[in-house]
């Protein structure tokens, strides 16, 4: 491929771009990340690491109760409080008494009810922290309890507690492909079975903070570990009643994020602001990881019924699928964003999984509970219909007495197949290679063994087992609104600033977005600084989610630079005498291709650009190809391109207790072109030991609707000492319409490891675990019940 | 009880501070030194993000009141870069890319260095008991026990 250039057209622009990884100068290489000096210092500062002098303190009151009226709220005792500032009730709301990421349904304060364990009904702004948490003793709110319901099956029936007054089914999605009874008819063996799915916690480090400050102006400024500062803004300027353009949003570097700070920097955001805009005075907030356990979302616990039919051979003939998704009490990320963004219609689009299906129904309801709410949380609905889809797949290769990894060849995606939405994936489609390396390098055929018999395990007392499962996720978010922009400003230094509202949560996002922005202009990593994503200054960049940043970002980081650089190349032009289109820019020179002895600084060119009063910036900006789906029928192309990938696990069962130690995980990706290898690996080992988590060990315990383990002595998450080998690989199918052949990997590691480690632990001792975690007691009743 | 005067030396400089009874240590170093680069993930001893090294040994700061920090000596994150010149496990944990958030990453890089300064020749499952009271959510601890082995290899040069 060395040399190939390809025509890829960005929107109205067509654009060249090196196929060959040996042309490039900084994409492809593993450059160290740019915030990585400032973290190993302790330097970087997070949002609870700002001065806290001259802020006040805000804090929320919340409820009790799970289901509740409110009667009546009386703040007399708290407002004479001294260093009590404000306390808000619902009628000191200005503007719209609502947030959320997509549907505006959860109040900033409550006023007529609540309907979850954590539900804010009254703020609490005071000079000091103590004063706030003693002020919130002294709020008395009367509660009528009502009934509540904590189950999405339950909640469907006629007659269940209402948590909404439209009723508890927000949304329905289907996917109607071919006609499933004739399929089932053609098909030999049939499995059928329930899934589910737990809540479980983004657990991201670092605490929720927001600092919010009112302006003489009419403005107001808000800070803080914001996932997507663009969503922030669009729910404070509402709440305040004032336009969006009197809103300044300001990022501070997450602390994790993994889809929770999408929500959680609403939530806080918002509340901050409406005290600082009541109290005309700075208010700052910090959410305890208490608070943050039992007040923000989480992922979606989800009920799966799944339907396999197969010919002898291995040949899938159709799929079923209903999922009960539960909702919560509000909407959060769960509902459509037209056409097919919002978690729900991911989760039914993904069900099916990588596999050609010829007959496909599928029904997916989406329900609010009196639970804690779901929300975007790393693969955002794919984690919970890929365990079900991986591991009713090797269900059915054991009815069928095949090797699972036979079974997946067989049926799965390559080019040119048709999803069950319809789509044909026409580019970019690496799964079977992804199985191949992975099973090479796991020696898959030399270590899988049919499952043992109850006899052969009760004979040892550990028993190894390996499993595996394959996965794909989309790279965007399936809305029509899935632009973003970029600005990319030279100076006459040679030196560049970047404006982009992508945020840095850890994953390396600005690391990779400066590597775009230095290859395409021709300059080094370190001459390229990305300024804090501040919605004053950076152009709409959409949310930091959906594996979409270094894709969709990364275009408009092109078209910007070569705006700019169209300025720099013809100041070169004028001082080497060349035309324009044969300077090539490279490493900070810009020289002819034709004679690469003729050549200029990059600097030098960039000086005369400005003294000859030439165009210094260049803007940006690239949305995919327009996304189509239809919810009644599942028909359409949803996502315009997928990251595939194959994960292969082997795991140690202890037969006497049902302990199960993951030994290696062997992880091969699909995405096609790394922009920066060990950032990608980083994106790897991190999302695959956190789909160990959701293996083995996590899940958000409720009684009668409220979090039994708020903190971490309770919530478990994978130590080092559950750290198993990991071998992550990288495999590159360009894709056609990515920066450099760039899809998205932010996601696509957590989905698939937790159904190649369970199905390791079937593989092992013999018995399946449909219901996550697999914790120790949960394998060893299974095995027990096995043997009784 | 009431305030009281305690002394600590914090990476090498000796401090005097007046402290509440119920001042935790890592109030202490954040909020009256400004040193906020120990941080704070749930004040309960559990997620090892406040770590500091205090008298040689990692402790969880959010769990230590400061009148017990009297008279000790206190290295934190600010402490580890030494005349400009960043320590082997800063420089290792940048060069295999065992930072992502961040928000661990003090707790991490002392925890290893408790471990180094105790055992220089770490084993694979010493370093992971080294660090297994730290939370990482991020980088599924591999590139940061990378970082550690290298860094042991580089102290030991």
């Amino acid at each position: 491929m060395k040399g190939e250039k390809r025509k890829v057209i960005l929107k109205e622009k067509k654009v060249e771009i090196p196929l060959a990884k040996e042309e490039l100068e900084v994409v492809g290489k593993q450059v160290i990340r740019k915030d990585g000096y400032e973290k190993v210092t302790g330097r970087l500062k997070f949002g609870a690491d700002f001065d806290k002098a001259g802020f006040l303190h805000g804090k929320v009151l919340r409820s009790p109760h799970a289901h509740a009226l409110i009667k009546k709220v009386d703040v007399e005792k708290a407002k004479a409080l001294p260093g009590v500032v404000a306390i808000l009730t619902a009628e000191d709301v200005p503007g719209r008494n609502g947030f959320g990421a997509i549907i505006p349904d959860q109040p900033v304060i409550c006023g007529e009810k609540v309907r979850f364990i954590g539900d804010g009904v009254a703020l609490v702004a005071a000079e000091s922290e103590e004063a706030a948490i003693e002020a919130l003793k002294l709020i008395d709110v009367e509660y009528e309890p009502l009934s509540a319901v904590f189950s999405p099956v339950e909640a469907m029936k006629p007659g269940a507690p209402k948590v909404h007054e439209n009723g508890n089914l927000l949304t329905t999605v289907r996917i109607r492909k071919g006609d499933t009874e004739k399929g089932f008819q053609e098909a030999e063996v049939i499995v059928e079975q329930t899934y589910s799915l737990p809540f479980v916690e983004h657990a991201y480090m670092e605490p929720d903070v927001a600092m919010a400050i009112p302006h003489e102006d009419g403005t107001i400024t808000v800070k803080g570990p914001m996932q997507a500062p663009f969503t922030v803004r669009r729910n404070i300027a509402p709440v305040l009643h004032i336009p969006i353009s009197k809103v300044q949003c300001v990022q501070t570097h997450l602390g994790g994020g993994f889809g929770g700070k999408e929500d959680s920097s609403i939530d806080i955001g918002v509340r901050a602001a409406l005290l600082a805009w009541k109290t005309k005075r700075p208010v700052r907030m910090e959410y305890e990881r208490e608070e943050v356990t039992l007040s923000t979302a989480k992922r979606h616990p989800m009920i799966i019924q799944c339907k396999v039919g197969a010919k002898r051979d291995g040949t899938l003939t159709a799929l079923e699928g209903t999922i009960y998704n539960e909702q919560g009490a509000y909407a959060s990320l769960g509902p459509i964003i037209p056409p097919a963004g919002g978690t729900h219609a991911h989760a039914v689009i993904m069900l099916p999984g990588p596999y050609v299906i010829p007959h496909v129904k599928v029904d997916g309801y989406l329900v609010y509970t009196n639970h804690p709410y779901g929300g975007a949380m790393r693969g955002f609905g794919a984690p919970q219909v890929n365990f079900v889809h991986e591991s009713i797949i090797d269900e059915l290769a054991e009815a069928l007495q095949m090797n699972p990894y036979d079974l997946r060849m067989k049926n799965c995606f390559e080019l040119g197949s048709v999803t069950a939405t319809g789509q044909v994936l026409d580019q970019s489609i690496a799964l079977k290679e992804t199985m191949r390396s992975a099973a090479d390098q796991f020696e898959w055929f030399k270590r899988w063994r049919p499952p043992p018999s109850k006899e052969e395990v009760e004979k040892v007392e550990k028993r190894r087992g390996v499993g595996m499962a394959i996965g794909w996720y989309r790279t965007s978010i399936g809305t029509f609104s899935d632009g973003c922009g970029a600005n990319v400003y030279v100076h006459e230094d040679g030196s560049v600033i970047l404006h982009t509202g992508i945020t840095e949560m850890g994953q390396g996002s600005h690391t990779v977005l400066a590597q775009i922005a230095a290859e395409e202009l021709g300059v080094r990593i370190e001459d390229v600084r990305i300024v804090v994503p501040d919605t004053d200054i950076v152009p709409e960049a959409g949310p930091t989610v959906g594996s979409r940043s270094t894709t969709l970002m990364g275009n408009a980081i092109i078209m910007a630079s070569q705006a700019v650089k169209a300025s720099i190349l013809e100041a070169a032009s004028e001082i080497l005498g060349v035309p324009a289109e044969r300077l090539v820019a490279r490493n900070r020179l810009i020289f002819d291709r034709d004679d690469q002895t003729r050549g200029v600084e990059f600097k030098e060119a960039a000086r005369r650009a400005l003294a000859t009063g030439k165009r210094m910036m260049g803007q940006g900006w690239w949305a995919p190809p327009r996304p189509s789906f239809d919810v009644e029928t599942g028909q359409g192309y949803p996502y315009f391109v997928y990251t595939y990938n194959t994960q292969m696990a082997e795991v140690e069962v202890d037969t006497k207790t049902g302990h199960v130690e993951v030994i290696k995980v062997v992880a091969c990706f699909d995405i096609g072109r790394a922009i920066n290898p060990i950032l990608v690996e980083g994106q790897i080992e991190g999302g695959i030991m956190m789909g160990l988590g959701y293996a083995m060990m996590e899940e958000v315990l409720l009684k009668e609707g409220k979090v039994q383990n708020l903190n971490f002595q309770d919530y478990m998450i994978p130590t080092a000492m559950d750290a198993p080998e990991i071998v992550p690989m990288i495999l590159e199918d360009p894709n056609r319409y990515g920066p450099f052949g760039a899809k998205g990997i932010g996601e696509m590691p957590n989905i698939p490891t937790a159904p190649a480690i369970i199905n390791a632990v079937a593989n092992a001792v013999g018995v399946r675990i449909r219901d996550l975690p697999a914790h120790s007691e949960k394998v060893f009743h299974a095995m027990r019940g096995r043997r009784g | 009880m009431s305030k009281s005067v305690i002394q600590m030396e914090v990476n090498g400089r000796s401090v005097s501070l007046e402290v509440e009874p119920d001042e935790m240590l890592v109030d202490v170093l954040r909020e009256r030194m400004g040193l906020t680069g120990t941080k704070v993930g749930c004040r309960e001893g559990e997620c090892g993000v406040c770590s500091v090294i205090l008298n040689g040994k990692l402790v969880p700061s959010c769990l230590i009141p400061a009148m017990k920090a009297d008279g000790g000596k206190i290295l934190t994150v600010e402490g580890l870069e030494k005349d400009g010149e960043l320590h082997p496990l800063q420089k290792e944990f940048l060069n295999k890319a065992a930072i992502q958030c961040g928000f661990c990453t003090p707790g991490m890089l002392l925890s290893a260095k408790a471990l180094l300064d105790e055992n220089p020749e770490p084993t694979l499952n010493e370093i992971k008991i080294g660090i297994s009271g730290v939370l990482c959510r991020c980088t599924g601890y591999r590139k940061i026990i990378q970082a550690i082995e290298s860094a042991a290899k580089s102290v030991r040069s």
